[in-house]
This record gives C-alpha cells, sequence and structure tokens, in this order.
C-alpha cells in the first residue's frame, strides 16, 4: 500500500482528511488433550483500517490488505459514508503531538514448541495427580501474540506501537458421585523456563474442588463479597456507563451525574493506559492521541467523562486519550483501558472476618444479558461459597444475585487488597457489600 | 478466490506430509452498518474480510493456520508450518501412522440450486435509501406514544462469499446474504428510563422489510419500553413459569442445544454424551436444528466445511435422536458429519455448531398453559443467556416477564433471571403450545460468533429457579 498516494488520491476525491490505521498480528497456539497434541493454530494477518473526514463527518472502513488497485472505489465508498452522516456531531483526526512514552514491564521470552509441549503434557499429569475426583483436563494450552500497530495520517501523524502476550491456560472438571464441576485458569507467562507450573495447578486444582458439594441457599437478603474476578467482571460490563459516547446520547445511567456522588466514598477508579503493570500499556490510542491517566471516580464522586476526539468534540471538551479499536476491524468506540477500582487494606481473609456470615461470589454467569445498562438493575446466576463466623463454611451454586448496581456501589463496607492485572485491561480488588438479594430455594 | 488449478496445488503440497486430510476455506465478506439516533445518520461502516484457512488432519489431530495475504509467499509457508507441525506430532502416538500413498489432488466442482434466493441486492440501493428504512422504524416508534423520548437503530447487511476445497476432490462455494434491523426504543416516566428493542433479521436482501415492515419494528420497540415502565421487582424463588414462543427458543438453544454439539459430546464433556437413543427430555418435546429453511437467519446452503446443510431431529417425544456432528469430532465418535461444522470467518477452526434450533409445535392451547397455576412468572420476551455443557448448569435473563397469579397474567416484573440445569429442565417441561415461531440471534462459541435462529412454540416449565429483585 502506497500511503502517501492514497492520502493524495483521498482529497482529489473530496476527502478532507484520511488516516490509515494498520496492524500486524502474528500469532501462535498449541493446545493438548488426552496425552496428546489436540491442535496447534499459527497465523499472520496484516489488517488495514480507514477513517475518512468529508465535510467534517466521520466515515469508516476495515479491510484486510489495502490494494493499491482498490484504491479509487474504497475512497469513494468513504466518500459516500461521510456524505451520508446527518446527525450534527463533528468529527476530527489528530494532528501528531508528543507525549513521554513508557514500556510495559513484561519482558517475554518466546518458548520452544517442544518446551509447550513438555509444560501441557506436564500441566495435564500434575492436576491429574493432584486429587482422583479430578477426572479430566478439558484444556491444557498455550497462546502467544506479537503485535504492531501503525498510525499514518494527512495530518503528518505517524505513530507505530507494539504488543505482545503469551498465556497459558488450563482447564479441568472434577466429580464427585453424580456431581460434575469445572474451573479453569489463565496466567501470563513471560518465561516458561521459569514459570511456576505447580502454583498454578494447585490454584486450579484447589478452586475446582472446592466447588464440588456445593448447595443452594434459601431466598433471602445476605450480605455478599464479590471475590476480585467476580467484582472485575461485573465492573467491566458497567465500566460504559462513563463512556462520553452513552452520555451524550443521554443513555448512561449517569448520564447528568458529573460532579455528584454516584458510588462510596471508598472507591475510587482510576484509567491509566500508561500502567506499565499491565499487559497493554498503551502510549497513544487508537486515533494517535496521547494517553494519560485519570480518576474517573475519586471517593465516590464522579469527576471524569471517558472521551475519545468525536464524543469529546460533540460534548465541547479534549479527549482524555481513549478512543480505542477492539482490533482493526472495529471502529474507534470510547473504552478504559488499564482501569482500576484502587485496592484497599484488606486481605479476602479478612473481608471474610469482616463480614462474619454471607455469601462470598467467586463466579458469575450471564454477564452479556441479564443486566440493564440503562436502569442498572442484574439479576446473575453465580456460585462461591458461604462464610460463618468468618470462615469459609460450605460451598454454594444455582443462586441467583440480584440489585441495582448504583445502589449497590453506595453500599460498600470494605474494599479488599487483592488486585490482580493479569491478562485483563479492567480490573478490581474483592469487595465486601452490606446486602443483596440471593434467589435459591 | 483461488483458482481450481491453484488450490489443487496447495493440497496436495498440504498431502505431501504425515497428514491424512486437507483442507482449504477461502472467504470474501461484505459488510455494512448504518447506526442512527433519533433519525439522524451516526455513522455508516463498511467492512471487507477476506482470508483463508488451511487445515491438516491426522487421525483426530488437527493443524489449523491462517493468512489475509493471498499470495504464494505467504500461503506456501504457511502450509510448510504446518506440515512441519503435524510431522512432529507423529512422536505422541502409534495409531498415527499416517497413509502411504500420497497422489495429487484433483478437485472437481460441486454445483448446485440455491435454496436462498436473494431479490434485492443490499450493494445496489444507495446508502441514504437504507437509512431512510431505519428511519421509518424511528418514526413509528416516537409516534406510538409521547413518552418514548429516544430510538436508536441499526441496519446491517452482510453478503459473505465461501470457497471450500479439500484432498477429497471436492470444491464447492455458498453465497450468504443476511439483513438485520436493531431498534431501541428509550421510554421516561418522572424519573423512571425504559428501554425496549427488537432485532428481527433473515438470511435474505432488503426484501426482508415487505414481510416485516419497518414500522412493525419500531412499534415492537416501543411498547416493550413502555411496559417496562410500570414494571415492579420479580418475585425471587421456584415457581412455574410460562414461556412465550420466538426468542423464548433460548431456553433450549442453552440448556439443551449446545450440550448437543459434538465439540462436548467428542470429548465427553456434555451433560447429554453417551445418551442417544434415551430420554432426556419430556415425551411432550421434540426439537430440530434445521439449517436448510429458506432464507432464515441461521441457514446456509452448506457449512464451512462444504458439507450441505441438513435438518437435524435432535430429539423425538423426549427420545435422544442425534448430535450436530462436524467433521474431526465425527472422527473422534465414529460418525459422519451432520453438516454442522460453522465458524464466524477465516481466523477460526469450524467446529459443530446450531443453524435455526427450535421445540417442535406442540399440542396444548396457549391459554391452557396458565391454568392451574397460583404464583408464577410468565416470560413473553426472553434476552440472552449461557451455559456450562458439561454442568449443564444455565441462566437467561428475562426481557419481558409478567406475575402469573391464579391462573391469569398479572402485573408486568423486571429484572429477573431463569436459572436451572439443562438435563432437569427439559423433564419438567409439561405442556407445549401450538404457536410455532422463531428469533434471531448471534451465538458464540470457540469457532466465534454466528448468526444463530432460537425458536420454539409457547412452553410451560413446572417448576424453574427465578431470580428477582423483590425482597420478601
Amino acid at each position: 500500500m502506497n500511503k502517501e498516494r492514497w492520502i493524495e488520491r483521498a482529497k482529489e476525491l473530496g476527502i478532507d482528511e484520511l488516516e490509515i490505521y494498520e496492524q500486524l498480528t502474528e500469532s501462535r497456539s498449541l493446545s493438548w488433550f488426552g496425552g496428546k497434541m489436540d491442535s496447534f493454530t499459527t497465523s499472520r494477518v496484516l489488517g488495514t483500517s480507514l477513517r475518512a473526514i468529508v465535510g467534517g463527518k466521520q466515515a469508516e472502513m476495515a479491510l484486510e490488505q489495502a490494494d493499491d488497485a482498490q484504491m479509487d472505489e474504497i475512497l469513494s465508498s468513504l466518500a459516500e459514508q461521510g456524505r451520508i452522516v446527518s446527525s450534527s456531531d463533528p468529527a476530527a483526526l489528530r494532528a501528531p503531538e508528543k507525549t513521554d512514552e513508557v514500556k510495559s514491564r513484561k519482558n517475554f521470552v518466546k518458548p520452544s514448541v517442544e518446551a509447550i509441549r513438555e509444560a501441557l503434557a506436564a500441566a495435564e499429569q500434575k492436576l491429574l495427580a493432584f486429587d482422583e475426583r479430578i477426572v479430566q483436563v478439558t484444556a491444557a494450552e498455550w497462546s502467544e501474540e506479537a503485535n504492531v500497530r501503525r498510525i499514518t495520517n494527512s495530518l503528518g501523524l505517524r505513530i507505530e506501537e507494539k504488543g505482545m502476550y503469551q498465556i497459558i491456560v488450563a482447564g479441568a472438571a472434577a466429580r464427585q458421585g453424580e456431581e460434575i464441576k469445572t474451573d479453569y485458569k489463565v496466567k501470563v507467562v513471560e518465561d516458561l523456563s521459569t514459570f511456576d507450573l505447580d502454583s498454578f495447578v494447585k490454584e486450579l486444582a484447589e478452586n475446582l474442588l472446592g466447588k464440588l458439594g456445593g448447595r443452594t441457599l434459601p431466598t433471602g437478603q445476605y450480605k455478599i463479597i464479590l471475590e476480585k474476578d467476580a467484582m472485575t467482571s461485573l465492573f467491566a460490563v458497567m465500566s460504559s456507563m462513563f463512556s462520553g459516547d452513552m452520555i451524550n446520547k443521554g443513555i448512561s445511567p449517569v448520564r447528568d451525574k458529573l460532579g455528584q456522588k454516584i458510588f462510596s466514598e471508598r472507591i475510587t477508579v482510576v484509567d491509566d493506559p500508561k500502567n506499565t503493570d499491565t499487559l497493554d500499556v498503551a502510549n497513544y490510542d487508537d486515533e494517535g492521541c496521547p494517553t494519560r491517566k485519570k480518576l474517573i471516580v475519586e471517593n465516590g464522586v464522579f469527576t471524569t467523562v471517558l472521551h475519545s476526539t468525536k464524543t469529546a468534540m460533540a460534548a465541547g471538551t479534549e479527549s482524555t486519550g481513549n478512543g480505542f479499536k477492539g482490533d482493526y476491524t472495529a471502529p474507534v468506540t470510547v473504552r478504559p483501558k488499564n482501569c482500576m477500582i484502587v485496592p484497599g487494606e484488606k486481605s479476602l481473609e479478612e473481608l471474610c472476618e469482616e463480614m462474619g456470615e454471607g455469601l462470598v461470589i467467586t463466579d458469575l454467569a450471564g454477564l452479556h444479558a441479564g443486566i440493564d445498562p440503562v436502569t442498572t438493575d442484574f439479576s446473575l446466576q453465580c456460585s462461591g461459597y458461604f462464610v460463618k463466623d468468618g470462615k469459609k463454611a460450605f460451598g454454594v451454586t444455582l443462586v441467583t444475585v440480584a440489585a441495582n448496581y448504583l445502589e449497590l456501589m453506595k453500599n460498600v463496607v470494605a474494599v479488599g487488597s487483592d488486585l490482580e492485572w493479569s491478562y485483563r485491561s479492567i480490573a478490581c480488588p474483592s469487595v465486601l457489600f452490606t446486602g443483596a438479594a440471593i434467589s435459591g430455594e | 478466490m483461488q483458482t481450481k488449478e491453484k488450490l489443487e496445488q496447495y493440497l496436495s503440497r498440504c498431502m505431501d506430509s504425515a497428514c491424512d486430510f486437507a483442507e482449504i476455506f477461502e472467504q470474501f465478506e461484505e459488510n455494512e452498518m448504518i447506526s442512527t439516533l433519533d433519525q439522524k445518520v451516526e455513522k455508516a461502516e463498511r467492512q471487507i474480510i477476506s482470508g483463508l484457512g488451511v487445515r491438516l488432519y491426522r487421525g483426530v489431530q488437527s493443524v489449523y493456520g491462517y493468512t489475509n495475504e493471498m499470495t504464494d509467499e505467504a500461503i506456501l509457508p504457511l502450509i510448510d508450518d504446518l506440515r512441519a507441525a503435524i510431522a512432529e506430532k507423529a512422536e505422541d502416538g502409534a495409531e498415527d501412522a499416517a497413509p502411504a500413498e500420497k497422489k495429487p489432488v484433483v478437485l472437481t466442482r460441486v454445483e448446485y440450486e440455491t435454496r436462498h434466493p436473494v431479490k434485492t441486492d443490499y450493494r445496489k440501493v444507495p446508502l441514504q435509501e437504507k437509512a431512510e428504512l431505519v428511519f421509518r422504524a424511528e418514526k413509528a416508534a416516537k409516534e406510538s406514544d409521547e413518552r418514548i423520548v429516544k430510538t436508536t437503530g441499526r441496519l446491517l447487511n452482510v453478503r459473505e462469499e465461501v470457497q471450500i476445497s479439500n484432498s477429497e476432490g471436492r470444491l464447492i462455494s455458498d453465497v450468504r446474504v443476511r439483513t438485520r434491523m436493531m431498534l431501541d426504543a428509550y421510554a421516561k416516566e418522572g424519573n423512571i428510563f425504559m428501554s425496549g428493542g427488537d432485532r428481527p433479521g433473515g438470511g435474505m436482501g432488503l426484501e426482508f422489510f415487505e414481510e416485516t415492515t419497518p414500522e412493525e419494528i419500531g412499534k415492537e420497540a416501543a411498547r416493550s419500553a413502555l411496559v417496562k415502565l410500570r414494571a415492579k421487582d420479580c418475585p425471587s424463588g421456584r415457581m412455574p413459569v410460562v414461556i412465550d414462543n420466538a426468542f423464548g427458543g433460548v431456553i433450549f438453544h442453552e440448556a439443551c442445544g449446545h450440550a448437543l454439539e459434538a465439540t462436548g459430546v467428542a470429548k465427553n464433556q456434555s451433560v447429554f454424551a453417551g445418551k442417544k437413543g434415551q430420554q432426556i427430555a419430556a415425551p411432550c418435546v421434540s426439537a430440530m436444528d434445521d439449517g436448510t429453511i429458506p432464507n432464515a437467519w441461521g441457514s446456509q446452503n452448506i457449512d464451512d466445511e462444504g458439507n450441505f446443510q441438513q435438518s437435524r431431529l435432535l430429539i423425538k417425544d423426549g427420545i435422544l435422536q442425534s448430535y450436530m456432528i462436524d467433521r474431526l469430532n465425527g472422527r473422534r465418535m465414529g460418525e459422519a458429519s451432520t453438516g454442522s461444522g460453522r465458524r464466524e470467518n477465516y481466523k477460526y477452526e469450524p467446529t459443530s455448531r446450531m443453524s435455526n434450533t427450535f421445540i417442535c409445535a406442540g399440542k396444548d392451547s396457549f391459554e391452557s398453559l396458565f391454568e392451574g397455576i397460583e404464583k408464577g412468572l410468565y416470560a413473553k420476551k426472553m434476552g440472552g443467556g449461557s451455559v456450562n455443557p458439561q454442568t449443564g448448569e444455565f441462566n437467561f435473563a428475562v426481557d419481558e416477564g409478567y406475575l402469573i397469579e391464579n391462573g391469569k397474567i398479572s402485573y408486568p416484573v423486571k429484572g429477573a433471571a431463569l436459572i436451572g440445569n439443562g438435563a432437569e429442565i427439559l423433564m419438567n417441561i409439561d405442556k407445549v403450545s401450538s404457536n410455532l415461531s422463531r428469533g434471531q440471534g448471534m451465538c458464540g462459541s470457540m469457532s466465534g460468533s454466528i448468526p444463530t435462529d432460537v425458536g420454539q412454540p409457547a412452553i410451560r416449565v413446572s417448576a424453574i429457579t427465578v431470580g428477582g429483585t423483590a425482597n420478601e
């Protein structure tokens, strides 16, 4: 692709500004099942997406490799797409801006296929040997990816950022009588040769075995702790409420709450794409806007709306550097990046002691459907364990937890210290709440 | 798409390895999404998805590679990486001995007549005309009640071409066209702000809107939002539930459909593994997965492994008849593919997936489903759900629900979820009415997100756990 030629030709076809976003991804994954290599996948994909500004309106197109022979057809389509936009919201591309660049602290060492096979085989064997109730290792998988994203635009912007990850995933099933339970675990692995496989296996096996013998609870109101993974998955869905797009459209539940107390004063939310503890550090967002650290919620008060360039212009403010794409095929949307609820002082055990009696929720299911994003009412299948006298008493399964998220977040008793980024770009510690409706028997 | 000669060259190179089967999947998809807010176009996006995936089998092991660079320089090294990977795997087991004889692959094109003809190609209709379709739906929603204060709409048009070739000499193509409108209406009364939606679609062109008018879609979204304005908290606990037709079929999709996919069955990771010929549902339940329904949202002429789509009877009078099987898992199970191999795009290896899955019409009248229920839930519209196929535990959200009191539909309730165990719930269906219809959804699983229809007539489940928000 002759980028300079595309930019020139765009102007000739009535496009005011053009951005070319490229993403090169190389990946490899291996999975192990039943004492054998099960599958192996390898790929190399160079994807392209284009954004055009036409008469102050934006048009987007995602394609694979952009071929110069398609140039006129694609650019003409972009011009038509831009002209049809009737919303009064303006749009613009970004001119180059300087920022102090940081690098992820992760130092990945790429292992050989042989080393990966050995690790996966060992993971399977160790899990099966851990306890006779573990009857199957449903998945043992290695996944790695290296990617480069490049942004070029007609305003002279030239950005290149690289990323990489390596993860190991294991899943297992345990049986006790007729009851079957499953669990899985994901871990980022910087160097497989020094990876503590035994701890990884032990953690997965203990969590899994802890689910056996679970029972339901009588329907009622209980004190609850949302354990860090459950808290994170719920917060990740709800975090769209801070999006400038949702707020501009008037459909965010906090649309008119900026500067007001929306959560308990114990809750502070920070978004920092440059947090070097995370897997995916971004110095620039996917529009080329420099990123920065922001307090979204400070001691319960909603202080910052997240914006991309377009949503910021509509709101008469500056982008917060949160215009990100899922990948090259997706449009730029407002997304948090390396966003967390700031951890507190207490361990999960201490939170359980403080709760005395109640339910610790470790898993939530049905998050894609069981939440009303407008009212924040939710009702979700969950499992975990019951705590009596501050200690784990028995496993709990097949119950639902229901509440209004904004109400729940006002009723925080304590925030835990156990925040873990792992492979995520949104992370929360465990949180103790005064109560929620649990439905069971 | 590559030429027949080129594909023969690639496949022959694949077969010159330890593998016993090779397949090439090629895809060229164009899609377009017009998004609106209050009858103004917010954006019009286009996407081209084009690439190729190569798969080699050796027994039940598979290696897969994909790229979007359609040149020998990219494809030949990819094939060679896969050949090397499958050779490495030979060390693992003696039964992996590869066949000795390797003949060059000769392809024969399979021709057929499409079951899913398209009348109006979206690519030939100007963007403005398509935007007008969404405006009509938004206008109908807004005009239906003054409490509708906002509307958002999306029109999705997809045209996907695939070509599949394999070492058995098969070369076959398909063109899949889909149209869907997604409309959300927002209702406000005092401090209460509620949304309601409607998202119908079909495996056809813009003629879809001759059957289902934009006005109908707009009015349905508005009606759903308005009902919720007067919804009260939902009670909790175990109770009888009447689940209405169309998207209500998501209960079968989650509670049973996923567990009948060979992906889980072949590895003994499903509650229904080894249960063929056994009773897994109440005798009033029969169910199908039919990928051949003309122009349906979840239909195809061929699956993504090049086999013709089929109409599969899954359950007859409560007895398990068939699983949904893809080629690789068919090998594990010693059964033929049922034409169920599907994938989102070339970046995914295919696996067994649903198409249009539904509970068949029964004989009970709709009214009789409510008889004798002192206190229960009527789930008129369902949201989505999910399942763990290995344990059978499922959950799904009720989008529009009503309390049943003394055999009658009472007030609307909000925030209800239904949870349970698939194996148990199928046995607890005690009435099946005759008003079968289907609804459209996107189903996510190992091989990505694919369009599927769910469906059923209204059914009654004698007892299910309802998770609600009411404090009792």
